[in-house]
């Protein structure tokens, strides 16, 4: 459970999966090119087992991730009400449609499939509910600017970095007990120094670009997206905060009209 | 909003603004005020906003009315301080609700 701890919270955007027109080489290039080689269930080569089977029950945690997804939907305040939020933007989620537990390669906790609208969950490097329910947080907030925004994860790293940023910042990734118990040991700002970081990392995890450009990408959009705090209205640093923030979103309507 | 003016109330209810107040004011707070942006909280705000509620409350005064809309204008202004990298949508993206074997190359 230690080993990985510096990166199992890896969590990294995925571009949209292309046509099954083309070739097996230029399928290839693009799980380079675009991290899907992290995910080698939705690539190409499909599960191990078959869905249902003994196989499956015996040798993956798929009924394990789906036990804690639930939790997470129903007892999370970071996903209650991100969950409540893409409702009102027009995209209710679905469980089984929306969710999709699956093996994945690395330390990869996660990831977005825009071309399929679909939360990716690495059951087999999440085996603690915290962990689900900051995993499950971190990809709705990518699956809800996928809702409300025109966002390009294929070509604009502009879009993909504040994704990132926005997600390593309201998720709770960046806490600093997380930070602690990964051996990062900072206080003053040390919040925003965490979220560069760790979306700098996302970006290089899955796109073939330069330390250096990706750090010049994050340093454009940090202040805007490092702002926008939508849709808890600020930055929830625990579930007391969440759960302010989920009473203020139950509230708007009033808070609207009353403005 | 004139013709509403006897169905206003406050935006939140009295009791969130100190609710608000003493959360803003608590230890765990303002460590992660120092820790997000290296300052301490400014939890004034809350407090006088609660007395305002409160005294709206007794007596519907105008002034009060006034006061907390402006306060609360300004935190939704502070919360829009930002130019956005992207353009927001009118509608949701079409394919979110789309059946997965539509479109993908393979069986999921």
């Amino acid at each position: 459970m230690a080993q990985n701890r510096a990166e199992e919270d890896e969590f990294i955007n995925k571009a949209p999966l292309q046509e099954s027109r083309e070739t097996e080489e230029e399928r290839k290039r693009k799980e380079e090119e675009f991290g899907y080689g992290l995910y080698p269930e939705r690539s190409g080569s499909g599960s191990r087992f078959k869905q249902g089977s003994i196989g499956e029950s015996l040798f993956t945690f798929r009924h394990k991730c789906h036990i804690m997804l639930q939790v997470a939907m129903d007892t999370s305040p970071y996903a209650k009400l991100l969950l409540g939020a893409m409702k009102s933007s027009g995209c209710t989620v679905h469980k089984d449609r929306h969710f999709s537990c699956e093996d994945c390669d690395g330390t990869v906790s996660g990831g977005f499939d825009a071309a399929t609208s679909q939360i990716v969950l690495c059951q087999n490097n999440i085996h603690q509910q915290a962990h689900m329910n900051r995993v499950v947080t971190h990809e709705l907030i990518h699956a809800f600017d996928h809702c409300r925004a025109r966002v390009d994860w294929f070509n604009s790293f502009r879009h993909l970095a504040c994704s990132e940023i926005r997600a390593a910042n309201l998720s709770g990734d960046c806490s600093f007990v997380n930070e602690i118990s990964r051996f990062n040991f900072g206080l003053k700002e040390h919040h925003q120094a965490c979220v560069r970081g760790r979306a700098l990392r996302s970006i290089l995890a899955v796109r073939k670009v330069s330390r250096e450009e990706a750090e010049l990408v994050v340093d454009e959009v940090f202040d805007s997206c490092f702002h926008d705090h939508a849709p808890f209205g600020r930055i929830p640093h625990n579930k007391k905060d969440a759960k302010f923030a989920y009473r203020d979103y139950e509230n708007r309507d009033r808070y609207y009209a009353n403005l | 909003m004139a013709g509403s003016q006897s169905n206003w109330r406050p935006p939140r209810s009295c009791d969130v603004y100190w609710c608000e107040f003493k959360h803003c004011k608590s230890l765990f707070n303002r460590f992660h005020e120092y820790y997000t942006y290296g300052r301490a909280p400014d939890c004034q705000q809350w407090k006088e906003d609660y007395y305002t509620c409160k005294e709206w409350e007794k007596n519907h005064s105008t002034q009060a009315k006034e006061s907390l809309q402006e306060s609360e204008r300004k935190r939704v202004a502070e919360q829009r301080k930002f130019t956005p990298v992207w353009e927001l949508r009118q509608t949701p993206p079409a394919d979110w609700h789309m059946p997965l074997n539509q479109g993908k190359p393979q069986d999921s």
